[in-house]
This record gives structure tokens, C-alpha cells and sequence, in this order.
């Protein structure tokens, strides 16, 4: 791979079972990441994606894209706009520097509210 | 303005004062509240876990377990708390008694030196690496507060190794009201 090399673009339909599910199955019970009563209350428009979930979905990315075998040796996510069901998450990436061997990429997860998530990750070359 | 200058313009100089003088000490217990994960690392969890991310990756069906569950098996759990002595925990106490009761993670950093295996048991330590303040965000006065997280599995031999490192950063704030907006 080499610097400015663009991944494919994915993008995930959220539904109220895919903020759920991955919030439980990230072990987070944070009442606003499953329970819209509580999540409105607090101000928000519904339920939102857990950051443990934003985290797990860019190394699906990534590893989606670079193949099964690649090694993730670090990630790095800046949180932005909220990820709500019925709103759709769609990565973007792009491969920033390869040296050291180690390649490092910029990903994007944006939802209809504007970027959700800013990643730099950080793979095996 | 100097940053000393606006920081009086945003939070008056004695709830600074007690915040800044409860940070340091805070900080100053260093890496503690050592816990360890309450379920071994393990098949059942991994495979939800892949299944909820529609992930669909044969490595971790075969003992391995993804990078980014690092932070999953240390989360406490339903109903379970953290220790009181958690620094992370102990400084959201300090900055919500003094009104910055809204909180938003911002940041999360983590670095992972190799991956977990089933069966293995890893513990996690926090630390409190700085907090920084006071700043006028879009969503309102604030303090960003980092820990650092640590995770450690212990080796056969008494020895332990450092398997991947977190730095959480979250903003500590006052929520704007409609009427300030």
C-alpha cells in the first residue's frame, strides 16, 4: 500500500438493534445507549452508538479492507456527531503514511449530523 | 487574554482552585484501582460480539480475540460498580459536585501490543493524566479530563505483561441552556 491509496466505502443502515446489540455486546450498559425514554430525557434525540462500538467498527473496517490477517496495532478515534437509528454510518479511508514498517490510515465514519467518528489506525506493513 | 485571564472570565477562581488542587491529587495516586476482568476472555463473547458488528472474521472464531475488545472485558457490568478509588471516577465526583454535571467522551487512544487469547484473564489499572480547563466548547464550559487504562495479563511465571493502553479523554461540562444557545 502507499500514501493516498483509498479504501472502498462502507456504509452500515443503523437500527434501533444495531445501537443495542453492540452496545451490549461491548459489555456497556449505559442506560442512553438502549433505552430512548432515558436517552431523550437526557437530551438527546434517541439512543446513540457506544464509543466502544465506533471503536469496533473502524477495525471491522479497516480489517475488511486490508484482509483478515492484517495485525491492528493501535487506534485512535476523536468522537464528533452522534449515531442514531434510522441515520446511516458510512466509512471512508485513505492510507496517510507507510514507514517504520508500520502503515497508518485515516478513517472517517460520518452519519446525516456530519463526521461521527475520526480515526487514525495504525496496522502491521 | 492570557489563559489565566480566561479562565477567571469562565469559572470563578475558587471552584478553579479546588478543581486544579483536586486534579493534582488525584493524579498524584498514579496507575491504582487495579481490577480484573470479571469473565475470562472467551468464545461466547467474542462471537456475540462479531455477530452485533456483523464482523465476520475466521481468526477470531480460532482462540484469538479482537484488538479492539481490549477495554470489553474490564468493563464492569450490570448492576457493578467501579471501585471509589478509580481516579477517572473520583474526578467526574469532584467536577459534577461543582456543577459540570454533563459529560461527552471525546477521545479514545489505544495502542494494543498483541492480541488476547480465550482464556486468558486480563486486569486494567487507570490513572489520571491531566485535566484541562477551563474551555468555552460549543456545548458549554468545561474541563477535559484523560485517564490512561492499562491492561496486564499476568504470565505463568509471577511475571506480567502489558497487552494495550488507553488514553479516554471526555469533556466535563456545564450544559448550555436554551435560553443561553
Amino acid at each position: 500500500m502507499k500514501v493516498g491509496d483509498r479504501l472502498a466505502e462502507w456504509s452500515l443502515p443503523l437500527t434501533p438493534t444495531t445501537i443495542v446489540s453492540t452496545a451490549i455486546a461491548t459489555r456497556d450498559w449505559q442506560d442512553v445507549h438502549h433505552d430512548r425514554d432515558i436517552a431523550q430525557a437526557a437530551g438527546s434525540k434517541d439512543i446513540f452508538m457506544n464509543i466502544l462500538t465506533s471503536n469496533g467498527l473502524v477495525e471491522k473496517y479497516v480489517a475488511d479492507a486490508l484482509g483478515h490477517d492484517v495485525l491492528i496495532k493501535g487506534i485512535s478515534i476523536r468522537l464528533g456527531a452522534p449515531a442514531h437509528p434510522y441515520d446511516t454510518l458510512t466509512f471512508a479511508g485513505e492510507v496517510t503514511a507507510v514507514e517504520d514498517g508500520e502503515i497508518t490510515l485515516k478513517v472517517v465514519g460520518s452519519v446525516s449530523l456530519g463526521d461521527h467518528v475520526i480515526g487514525t489506525v495504525r496496522v502491521a506493513a | 487574554m492570557s489563559a489565566a485571564e480566561e479562565a477567571r472570565e469562565l469559572v470563578p477562581a475558587d471552584v478553579h482552585a479546588r478543581i486544579t488542587a483536586e486534579a493534582d491529587r488525584i493524579a498524584g495516586y498514579g496507575e491504582t484501582a487495579e481490577t480484573l476482568a470479571p469473565y475470562p476472555v472467551n468464545q461466547a463473547t467474542i462471537g456475540t460480539w462479531l455477530d452485533a458488528m456483523g464482523y465476520d472474521n475466521a481468526r477470531f472464531r480460532e482462540g484469538e480475540a479482537p484488538p479492539s475488545m481490549a477495554q470489553v472485558w474490564t468493563m464492569p457490568g450490570l448492576g457493578r460498580k467501579r471501585s471509589d478509588d478509580d481516579p477517572l471516577h473520583s474526578m467526574m465526583g469532584v467536577l459534577t459536585a461543582e456543577g459540570f454535571t454533563a459529560v461527552l467522551g471525546t477521545n479514545c487512544e489505544q495502542t494494543y501490543e498483541r492480541y488476547l487469547k480465550v482464556g486468558e484473564q486480563p486486569r486494567v489499572t487507570t490513572a489520571l493524566e491531566s485535566v484541562v480547563g477551563p474551555k468555552a466548547t460549543g456545548m458549554g464550559v468545561g474541563y477535559f479530563v484523560t485517564s490512561r487504562n492499562t491492561w496486564y495479563v499476568d504470565r505463568e511465571d509471577g511475571t506480567s505483561e502489558k497487552v494495550a493502553t488507553m488514553l479516554f479523554r471526555v469533556l466535563k461540562f456545564i450544559p448550555r441552556t436554551k435560553a443561553q444557545s
